[in-house]
C-alpha cells in the first residue's frame, strides 16, 4: 500500500548540489575549498538519497510541494521507485566522478566554472529523478542542457565550441518538442502528473495520441540518442573525460532514457500503448540503433569515440526493453540504467586514466598496457565482459530480462538482435583487452605504474560494483528491488513475480 | 534408487581449494621453489576432497548447496550428483597430473607462475561446471573457464598461438551466445532453468521454441565438444597451446562440451520429449559422421599434436553419439568412454611433450627410432596408443565394449559399425606412430637434441596416466571408479525423476 509522506529530503537532495555550486562560485578560487565543497556535497547528497531507500522500498512515497506554477501544475517532487532508482545511480556515481574529476582536472584552467557547473548538473539530474510532474521534470531537463554546455566546451577550442553548438541545437530542439507535447497533454488531460500508471483517456482521438507520442518520445529520444537523433553524442566527446563520463553514463543520456520511461509508463501507461501499437515502431528503431551503432563502434579507433557509439547502442537497450511492454522487459529497461552506467563509467575512467598516464587515446596504441597498468586494465576487462553479457556480471542481467521479455512479448526477433549485439560487443571490446594483455608494449620507456590513487580508486570501485550488480542483485539494499517495485507499479501488479 | 539431498559445503570447498591455490600462486610472487608445493598441495587436497565426495555419493547422498539467487528464478546452486561427481573426479585427478608435468616442461618459462595460477583457476571453474545444478550456473562457469582457456592457449604469444587463439575465441564466444539463447528459450518454456533428472520441460510441449532451443544448445555445446562441422578450433588450438594445457584441453575441456550436451539432453529436455521431437537421430548422424571424418583427417596429419587433436574430435563424437541413442546402457558406455579417454589422451599429449623436450621433434615422420633414445616413453606411448585403439585389457577396450553394447542395444547395427570403423581408423592413425618409434632409426642428430634424458617428473606423470589406463582396463568395476559412477548417473538421469 502506498502512503505519501511530506518530507524535505526530495528537495534537499537536489538543493545540496545547487548550494555547493553557489559555494564554489564564491570560494572556488582556493583549491582546498573547492575540493572540500564538491566532495562534501556529493557525500551529503549520497547520504540523503540512500536514507530514503528503506522507506521507498517499503512503499512510502516522499512528496514535497513548493507551490503552483500554473493552475493544476505544482512545482513538486515525489520520490517513487523509478525516480529513486535513477537518483540512487546518479548520486552514487556522483561521489566517484567527483573524486575522479578532482584528480583528473588538477591544473586545468577555469576550475571554478567547471566544478560549479559540475555540481549544478547533478543537482538538476536528481531533481529530474524526483520530479512529480512533467513540467517540473521539463524545467530541470532544460537546465541540465544549459549546465552541461559550459562543461562540453570547457577546453574552449574551436572544435569544442562547434561540438557545443551542435549539442545545444539538438537538445534544445528536443526540448521544444517536449514543450509542445506537454502543452498538448495539458490540453487533453488538464494534468501533467507522473504519479500514476497512465494519465491519458483511452478514448482520446488516436490522431492526437500519435502526435503526443511523437512529440514526447521525440523530445526525450534526443538525449537518449536514439537514431537518427544521436549525432550530438559522438561530437560531444571533445569534453574532458569526467564530463564525458557524466554525459554518457549518468546525467544527460540517462535523463533522456528516464524521460522515455516516464512517458511510456506514467503518461501513456502500458495498457494504452499496447492497444495503440506505436511502441512496435519505436522498438524497431531502437533495435536498428543497437545494431548500427555497434557497427559504427567497431570502426572507431579513438577510445572515447568507440565508447560514445557503444553508449548509443546501449541506450537503445533501454528504449527497446521499455517498448516491449512486458514486465520482464521493463525490469531490463530499469536495471539497465544502473548496469550500463557502472560499466560505461568504468570504461570512461579507464580511458581518461590511460590518457593521463601515457597520453594514448587510440585503441591501436593500447598494446601492452596490461603490463603497464594491470589493475586499471583488469577493471577495463570486467566492464568489457559485462557489456558482452558474461554471466555473473551486470550486463548479463539486462540481457537475460530483455530476451526473456522479448519472448514473453511474442517477439523472438529481438532475442536474435540481443545475440547479434552480444557478438558485436565482443568484436569491439575484446580487441581492447587483447591488445592490452596479449601484445608486447612497443614503448620500452613506459615504466610499470598505475595512475594515481584518486583516479584508480573510482575505477576499481565501479568495476567492483559491476560484479556486485551481477551476482548480488538480490542482496538486501540493492537497487534491484526498487526496479521490481517500479515495474509492479507500472504494470499494476500487486504481487511480485514468482 | 533416488539420491538423498544433503545440504553440504563440500562442493563449495572443492571449488574453493584450487581458487585459493591460484590466489596463493599469485601471492608467492617470484619464489619459484614454492610453485611446486603450492600447485601439488592444492591439487592433492582437492583430489582428496573429491574422493570424500565420491564416497558420499556412493552412499546415495547428493550434497547440495544453494549459494545465491542471481535474479529470480535464476538461482546459483551447486549440486554433486553422480554425473557431476564423475566429472569432478576426472577434473581433480587430471589437473594435478598436468600441472606437475608443467612444472618440469615449462621450467624455463618466466611466466610459469601465471600459467599455473590460471590453470588452477580453470580447474576451479570446471569443477563449478561439474557441480552446476542449473543451466545458468553451468553457463556462468562454462563461459568463464572458456575465456580463461584463451589466455592459456595463447600462452606462448607466437603468431601461431595468436591465430589459433583468435579462432578459438570466435568459436567460443559464438557458442556462448547460442547457449544463452537456448537457456532463455528454456526459461520461456518452463519458467525455470534447473536441471531435473528426467527432464525439466513438459514432455508434451509442442511449442516450436523447444526445437529452436535444442538446436541452440547443440550448436553451443557442440562447438566445445568439437562436433563436426563445429570443430574448426580444435586442430589449431591443441598444437598452439603449451603441451600440459593441450592435455587438459583434449582430456577434459572438450569433454565439458559433451558434459553440457548430456546435461541438456537428459535433464532439461528429457528422453520422452526428445523422442517425440525426433531430433536425436540427426544428432547421432552428425556425431557418427564426425567420428569417421575426424578419424580420416587424423590420418592425414603429420604433426603429432594435430593428429591427437583430431583423434579427440573423433573419440568425443562417440560420447555424443551414445547420448543421442537415449538408452541407459549407451549412456553408461558414453560416460565411461569419456572418462577413460581423458586419461589416455592426456597421456598421449604427455608423450608428445616428452618427445619435444628430449628431441625437439613434433612430426610423426621424424619419430623413426625414438625407442632407442627414450625407451620408457616409447613403451608407455605404445601402451596408451593401444588403449586408444581399444586393445584388451586396457581401459579403451572396456569403454568401447560398453559403448558397443549400448549402441547395439539402443540403435542397432549401424552405430556399432561406426564404432568399429572408428576404431580401425584409430588403429590406422596411431599405428604409424608405434611403428616408427620402434623402427631402427637414423643416427641421433646431436644438433637437434635438447636434452639427453627424459625428465623424471614428466615421465612419472606419463607413467601415472598409463597406470590409470591399465587399472581402468583391468579393474574398471572397482567401487568409486568411473564405471560405477557412470551407472549411477545413467540410472538417475534416465530411470529416475520421470
Amino acid at each position: 500500500m502506498v502512503t505519501e509522506l511530506f518530507d524535505l529530503r526530495p528537495v534537499l537532495a537536489p538543493l545540496v548540489s545547487a548550494l555547493c555550486a553557489l559555494g564554489i562560485v564564491l570560494l572556488g578560487h582556493h583549491d582546498r575549498w573547492r575540493i572540500t565543497l564538491s566532495l562534501a556535497a556529493a557525500i551529503v547528497k549520497f547520504g540523503l538519497v540512500w536514507s530514503m531507500l528503506p522507506a521507498t522500498l517499503s512503499g512510502t512515497v516522499f512528496v514535497f510541494t513548493a507551490g503552483e506554477i500554473l493552475p493544476g501544475l505544482p512545482f513538486a517532487f515525489r520520490v517513487d521507485a523509478l525516480g529513486m532508482f535513477f537518483a540512487l545511480v546518479s548520486s552514487t556515481l556522483w561521489v566517484l566522478t567527483t573524486i575522479y574529476a578532482i584528480a583528473y582536472m588538477r591544473g586545468s584552467h577555469a576550475l571554478r566554472r567547471f566544478f560549479g557547473f559540475f555540481a549544478l548538473c547533478i543537482s538538476t539530474t536528481v531533481a529530474i529523478a524526483f520530479a512529480e510532474n512533467l513540467l517540473t521534470l521539463f524545467i530541470f531537463y532544460e537546465l541540465l542542457t544549459l549546465c552541461t554546455y559550459p562543461l562540453v566546451i570547457h577546453s574552449g577550442t574551436l572544435k569544442a565550441r562547434r561540438a557545443g553548438r551542435r549539442y545545444l541545437a539538438y537538445t534544445l530542439s528536443g526540448g521544444a518538442a517536449l514543450l509542445a507535447g506537454m502543452a498538448l497533454l495539458y490540453h487533453l488531460t488538464g494534468s501533467l502528473s507522473l504519479s500514476q500508471p497512465g494519465l491519458l483517456d483511452p478514448a482520446t482521438p488516436p490522431r492526437l495520441l500519435l502526435t503526443l507520442f511523437v512529440l514526447l518520445i521525440g523530445g526525450f529520444a534526443v538525449k537518449a540518442a536514439v537514431m537518427p537523433l544521436h549525432a550530438w553524442l559522438p561530437s560531444a566527446m571533445v569534453a574532458p573525460t569526467p564530463v564525458s563520463a557524466l554525459l554518457h553514463a549518468v546525467a544527460v543520456v540517462k535523463a533522456g532514457s528516464f524521460g522515455l520511461l516516464r512517458v511510456i509508463y506514467n503518461v501513456f501507461g502500458v495498457n494504452l500503448l499496447a492497444s495503440l501499437g506505436y511502441t512496435v515502431v519505436l522498438a524497431a528503431i531502437a533495435a536498428l540503433t543497437i545494431i548500427v551503432a555497434s557497427i559504427m563502434a567497431l570502426r572507431q579507433d579513438v577510445i572515447k569515440l568507440r565508447l560514445a557509439w557503444s553508449t548509443i547502442s546501449q541506450l537503445s537497450y533501454i528504449v527497446l526493453a521499455a517498448c516491449l511492454l512486458t514486465p520482464l522487459a521493463a525490469l531490463a529497461a530499469v536495471i539497465h540504467i544502473a548496469n550500463q552506467a557502472f560499466a560505461k563509467i568504468t570504461l570512461f575512467f579507464v580511458a581518461g586514466a590511460i590518457e593521463k598516464r601515457t597520453g594514448k587515446t587510440r585503441v591501436s596504441e593500447l598494446d601492452g598496457l596490461g603490463q603497464v597498468m594491470p589493475w586499471t586494465m583488469a577493471a577495463c576487462t570486467i566492464a568489457c565482459l559485462s557489456f558482452m553479457g558474461v554471466p555473473l556480471l551486470a550486463g548479463f542481467i539486462t540481457k537475460w530480462y530483455l530476451s526473456a521479455g522479448a519472448l514473453a512479448a511474442g517477439m523472438p526477433i529481438y532475442v536474435a538482435v540481443m545475440m547479434l549485439s552480444t557478438l558485436l560487443n565482443a568484436a569491439y571490446w575484446l580487441p581492447i583487452v587483447y591488445r592490452a594483455f596479449f601484445k608486447p608494449c612497443p614503448d620500452p620507456d613506459l615504466s610499470r605504474g598505475e595512475p594515481e590513487l584518486l583516479l584508480l580508486g573510482p575505477i576499481l570501485a565501479c568495476a567492483a560494483y559491476v560484479v556486485v550488480l551481477g551476482i548480488g542483485a538480490q542482496a538486501p539494499a540493492m537497487p534491484f528491488a526498487l526496479a521490481e517495485s517500479a515495474v509492479d507499479f507500472a504494470f499494476g501488479l500487486e504481487v511480485s513475480r514468482p | 534408487m533416488t539420491a538423498v539431498s544433503l545440504p553440504s559445503l563440500l562442493p563449495l570447498w572443492i571449488i574453493a581449494v584450487p581458487l585459493a591455490g591460484a590466489a596463493l600462486l599469485a601471492g608467492v610472487g617470484r619464489h619459484r621453489r614454492l610453485l611446486g608445493p603450492v600447485v601439488l598441495g592444492t591439487g592433492g587436497l582437492c583430489l582428496g576432497l573429491v574422493v570424500v565426495l565420491v564416497m558420499t555419493v556412493r552412499l546415495g547422498f547428493q550434497p547440495e548447496l544453494s549459494l545465491m539467487e542471481l535474479v529470480p528464478p535464476l538461482r546459483f546452486v551447486l549440486r554433486a550428483d553422480a554425473l557431476g561427481t564423475l566429472f569432478a573426479l576426472l577434473i581433480a585427478s587430471l589437473f594435478p597430473l598436468a600441472t606437475a608435468y608443467a612444472l618440469r616442461f615449462m621450467a624455463d618459462d618466466s611466466r610459469l607462475q601465471g600459467f599455473l595460477a590460471l590453470v588452477l583457476l580453470c580447474q576451479a571453474l570446471m569443477l563449478g561446471v561439474a557441480f552446476a545444478a542449473s543451466l545458468i550456473t553451468l553457463l556462468a562457469f562454462y563461459e568463464l573457464f572458456s575465456l580463461i582457456s584463451y589466455v592459456l592457449i595463447v600462452h606462448e604469444r607466437s603468431p601461431r598461438a595468436r591465430a589459433a587463439g583468435l579462432k578459438y575465441i570466435l568459436y567460443i564466444v559464438s557458442g556462448g551466445v547460442f547457449i544463452l539463447t537456448g537457456i532463455i528459450l528454456v526459461y520461456f518454456l518452463a519458467a525455470d532453468v534447473r536441471f531435473v533428472p528426467g527432464g525439466l520441460l513438459d514432455s508434451g510441449t509442442t511449442h516450436p521454441a523447444a526445437l529452436v532451443a535444442w538446436i541452440c544448445f547443440m550448436v553451443g555445446f557442440g562447438i566445445k565438444a568439437a562436433l563436426m562441422p563445429l570443430h574448426g578450433w580444435v586442430a589449431d588450438a591443441h598444437p598452439a597451446a603449451p603441451t600440459p594445457f593441450s592435455a587438459l584441453l583434449s582430456g577434459i575441456m572438450v569433454a565439458a562440451g559433451s558434459f553440457g550436451i548430456l546435461r541438456v539432453v537428459f535433464e532439461t529436455f528429457g528422453v520422452e520429449l526428445l523422442g517425440r521431437l525426433g531430433v536425436m537421430p540427426w544428432l547421432a548422424a552428425a556425431a557418427g559422421l564426425s567420428a569417421l571424418l575426424a578419424g580420416a583427417l587424423a590420418l592425414g596429419e603429420d604433426e603429432f599434436k594435430r593428429r591427437l587433436a583430431y583423434s579427440t574430435v573423433s573419440q568425443m563424437a562417440y560420447v555424443v553419439m551414445a547420448a543421442a541413442m537415449l538408452g541407459e546402457l549407451a549412456l553408461v558406455g558414453g560416460l565411461v568412454h569419456l572418462s577413460h579417454h581423458a586419461f589416455i589422451k592426456a597421456g598421449l599429449f604427455f608423450c608428445a611433450g616428452l618427445i619435444v623436450t628430449v628431441t625437439g621433434y613434433k612430426h610423426v615422420s621424424q619419430f623413426d627410432g625414438l625407442a632407442q633414445r627414450m625407451p620408457a616413453t616409447a613403451i608407455l606411448l605404445t601402451l596408451l596408443a593401444l588403449a586408444m585403439v581399444g586393445v584388451p585389457p586396457l581401459s579403451g577396450f572396456v569403454s568401447k565394449w560398453l559403448l558397443g553394447a549400448g549402441l547395439m542395444e539402443a540403435g542397432g547395427i549401424l552405430p556399432l559399425l561406426v564404432l568399429l570403423l572408428g576404431s580401425l581408423l584409430a588403429a590406422a592413425y596411431l599405428w604409424p606412430v608405434i611403428f616408427r618409434i620402434w623402427l631402427p632409426g637414423p643416427e641421433p642428430n646431436d644438433a637437434a637434441s635438447h636434452s639427453e634424458q627424459a625428465p623424471g617428473l614428466m615421465l612419472s606423470m606419463l607413467a601415472a596416466t598409463a597406470g590409470i589406463t591399465l587399472l581402468l582396463g583391468l579393474a574398471a568395476s572397482l567401487p568409486g571408479l568411473p564405471l560405477e559412477l557412470a551407472r549411477m548417473a545413467a540410472a538417475a538421469m534416465i530411470g529416475g525423476g520421470g
